[in-house]
């Protein structure tokens, strides 16, 4: 599609599979988005490549305006088209390609076979109807129940997201209720059809913290019962911890990144993630500072050239102060002028398998130049944290019931 | 209204589990909260009926509903029952036209709808649309007043010792009843028989303003009510698609808003003749564009929403994503400015009345405002001073009713009082 895209030099061995017989719920390859704006075409979307497997949580991890929520809507081809527009790739959903379905198809998948929840619960349910209501029309449109059937699903939906007397819940307005509530709202919403593929972009970035634990915990036991498949677009590392199985990362409309969780977690390799990492409180260190990453995501339509990161990226920084001055050309971020690798200011580098199923897209990883392309596809589970230790009952494990 | 305020008062903390309180105070707080949950709509309205202009506002159009459905009741030369010549009559009733009679079962059956509680909400407005519709052919089919009209009858025969025992309507005069039996009360100031005078031709002033305001509400009404469907339509196409819809539908407005048109009514009423329907319609149709500009901006703003987004990505059809999601939430300034738009309507009826051009056989407030003025050279204040009064507190009782529904909806005002 576009030369850099992954896997043109040579196909990439698929040694990914856990599980060989395993199909891919969702599958998502070189997709590219276009906006058309009056400063000419950015692309929020560059040859992004992910799988999610039955049952699987894969995060697609990053910062505000890399590209992920962009991604997300495009599975459901919520992008406004114009100014939107899909400049290649192909979405599969169980086989079928939702990029060829026409709107009338895609509407049978929104809903029924991907449901989405959105960030804000406060302003994400319609404020002049009762949740029973707003429950109820998807349900009676998705599985052609009656009205009354319709209500009964929809109270069943509210028992199932740890709502307290559902019945009466269903003819209350939006505004009564709190946020966490309302997220579970449009958690019950959106499973209320039950769909195969949930997408949360930032569930639990609005609320409070303890609540973000009960959503979270609340979507992981969802999953267990209904074995869907979840979309996790997240800025926050401690929600991929919690919740995510493989998790990739984007910067600056590409994924830079894809390993899974513990691999991630154990050993980054990409800056930029090393860089996410840094700006994460930990406890016990003792730090005056908690570290950032100097600079903004660059605007899509001013990007960089070479590799996106090398505006921000300490390592080539580093590298450059020793390497020889041939190798070495100086840029100005506008904010300050430093020197950093000619290679990363010129040449963009893609996604290659710098350790086990592990891949990144970084010159200045050890052995990147001789590693095998690689596509994001693993359908690795992380391992079940005992129930027990979930709950957060430590008598249970003293028994040793686990 | 009252008893939701107190209820309101003393109601937990709204973000604390039932659960987490115990069963005790899951018991209390349904006891509670047995009063229904308050929706968006029934807090603007509650707001709106506390301001005391609204209140004016409301009172004075519902004087004039009252007129309008009751005018023959009201004002009527036939009495409502007379015993005449040793036999009871009911020739108020005989006299109603099937306009009169649907305008009747109408109104009883919107109130009986409204009374009738215990039965639920959809079942009550099937059972009155049902009414109504039903109401019209038979109506038209068995109702037929008599054509020849004497009004001077009752009161020759009264004279003549013929009547025993008579009822009269409040005001015992017929919009159309010239009173040619005392042609020398023509154009008298108030008097205790003529408590609003009589004009030129001898018709008891009060009683055509009390059938005229049946046509100052309907044309308000039907007008207004072109205008937002048009705009509606129009302006939800444009802000919900943008793009080329935007254009072609700004353009649309902007045409239209350059259509004069009081000199398009008096144009149409030149060719066409007088019909009160046509001015409606035209009214309505150059009145739209308003409305439109108001759904297009909220329609801007709502299609952003992460509620209209969570419509369109449960799958939701076009048509309730746009109707069901999109305009309820943005109606409320189409509201504000249909009150002003009644107003507006109403006017444009008066000056087209008081042009001459209105209909001639109906009384409407413009029409007796030109009377006044062309009343054989010497103006006579009655004639002017009542319609006039009338125009003005209905279009006033209109803009109260606007600004009060401004106020209440829009989240900013809320809460400065």
């Amino acid at each position: 599609m576009t030369p850099n895209a992954g896997g043109t030099a040579a196909a990439p061995v698929d040694r990914s599979r856990a599980t060989p017989g395993a199909k891919p719920l969702l599958e998502v390859r070189d997709l590219n988005i276009a906006f058309d704006t009056e400063r000419g075409q950015v692309r929020p979307v560059r040859d992004v490549s992910f799988s999610i497997y039955p049952g699987q949580t894969v995060a697609l991890v990053g910062e505000s305006g890399c590209g992920k929520s962009v991604t997300s809507l495009s599975v459901l081809r919520l992008i406004p088209q114009p100014p939107g527009k899909f400049l290649g790739g192909s979405v599969h959903l169980e086989g079928r390609d939702l990029l060829d379905l026409s709107e009338k198809q895609m509407r049978s998948v929104r809903g029924k076979e991907i449901a989405m929840i959105f960030q804000e619960p406060m302003t994400s349910l319609n404020p002049v109807y009762t949740i029973g209501d707003q429950i109820a029309e998807a349900v009676v449109l998705h599985q052609h129940a009656n009205a009354r059937q319709a209500i009964e699903i929809a109270e069943q939906a509210l028992r199932d997201v740890g709502i307290a007397d559902p019945g009466r819940r269903l003819a209350e307005y939006p505004h009564q209720m709190s946020g966490g509530m309302r997220q579970r709202v449009m958690i019950a919403m959106a499973l209320s059809c039950k769909p195969k593929l949930l997408i949360a972009d930032e569930p639990t970035t609005a609320l409070d913290v303890t609540i973000q634990a009960q959503i979270l915990e609340l979507l992981r036991r969802l999953q267990r019962e209904t074995g869907m498949s979840i979309l996790l677009i997240t800025h926050d590392l401690g929600v991929v911890a919690e919740n995510a199985d493989v998790v990739n990362v984007m910067y600056a409309s590409r994924i830079v990144e894809t390993a899974t969780v513990e691999d991630l977690f154990d050993r980054p390799q990409h800056p930029y993630t090393e860089g996410l990492f840094r700006s994460v409180p930990k406890l016990g260190a003792h730090a005056s500072r908690l570290e950032t990453i100097a600079g903004t995501v660059p605007n899509p339509s001013k990007f960089p050239s070479g590799c996106k990161f090398h505006t921000r990226c300490p390592r080539t920084r580093m590298l450059a102060a020793q390497a020889s001055p041939q190798d070495v050309v100086t840029i100005n971020t506008g904010e300050e002028t430093f020197p950093v690798l000619r290679r990363c200011q010129q040449d963009e580098p893609i996604l290659r398998e710098v350790l086990p199923l592990h891949g990144a897209a970084c010159h200045q990883i050890a052995g990147y130049d001789v590693s095998p392309p690689i596509v994001p596809r693993s359908d690795h589970r992380r391992e079940v944290v005992p129930q027990a230790v979930e709950e957060g009952n430590p008598e249970a494990i003293v028994k040793g019931e686990t | 209204m009252s008893s939701q305020a107190s209820a309101g008062a003393i109601t937990l903390p709204p973000d604390r589990d039932a659960r987490s309180l115990g069963p005790a105070a899951a018991e209390q707080r349904e006891r509670l909260s047995a009063e229904p949950p308050r929706s968006f709509a029934r807090q603007a309205v509650s707001d709106t009926f506390r301001r005391a202009g609204a209140r004016f506002g409301l009172a004075w159009v519902a004087v004039l509903i009252f007129c309008g459905v009751f005018a023959p009741f009201l004002a009527n030369s036939h009495p409502l029952l007379l015993k005449m010549d040793g036999h009871w009559s009911s020739p108020l009733l005989r006299h109603l036209t099937p306009a009169d009679v649907v305008l009747l079962v109408a109104t009883f059956s919107i109130v009986a709808a409204l009374l009738a509680r215990p039965v639920p909400k959809r079942l009550r407005a099937i059972a009155a649309l049902a009414v109504i519709g039903l109401s019209i052919p038979l109506a038209i089919v068995f109702v037929r007043p008599p054509e020849t009209v004497v009004f001077e009858q009752y009161r020759q025969a009264e004279r003549e010792g013929r009547v025993q025992s008579i009822v009269r309507a409040p005001v015992p005069y017929s919009p159309t009843d010239y009173l040619r039996d005392s042609p020398e009360v023509r154009r008298t100031a108030p008097s205790r028989q003529h408590w609003f005078g009589v004009e030129e031709f001898g018709a008891d002033i009060l009683s055509r303003m009390i059938h005229a305001a049946r046509i100052a509400l309907t044309i308000g009404f039907i007008a207004t009510g072109i205008a937002v469907v048009i705009g509606v339509i129009i302006g939800g196409l444009m802000g919900y698609f943008v793009g080329v819809a935007d254009i072609i539908g700004m353009r649309l407005i902007e045409i239209f808003e350059a259509v004069p048109t009081l000199f398009l009514l008096i144009t149409f009423v030149a060719v066409f003749g007088r019909n009160l329907y046509v001015m409606m319609v035209i009214i309505g149709l150059t009145s739209w564009t308003g409305d439109a500009r108001f759904i297009r901006a909220e329609f801007l703003r709502l299609r952003k929403q992460d509620f209209v987004q969570a419509a369109v990505a449960a799958g939701l059809p076009l048509r309730s994503v746009i109707f069901r999601h999109m305009l309820p939430n943005g109606i409320t300034p189409v509201l504000v400015a249909a009150s002003f738009g009644i107003a507006s309507a109403i006017l444009t009826e008066s000056v087209l009345s008081f042009l001459g051009l209105g209909l001639v056989q109906e009384p409407s407030w413009g029409g007796m405002l030109n009377q006044a003025r062309a009343a054989g050279g010497n103006f006579s204040w009655w004639i002017a001073v009542f319609p006039g009064g009338a125009i003005f507190l209905t279009v006033f009782a209109y803009n109260l009713i606007g600004e009060a529904l401004r106020d209440a909806l829009d989240p900013k005002l809320r809460g400065i009082k």
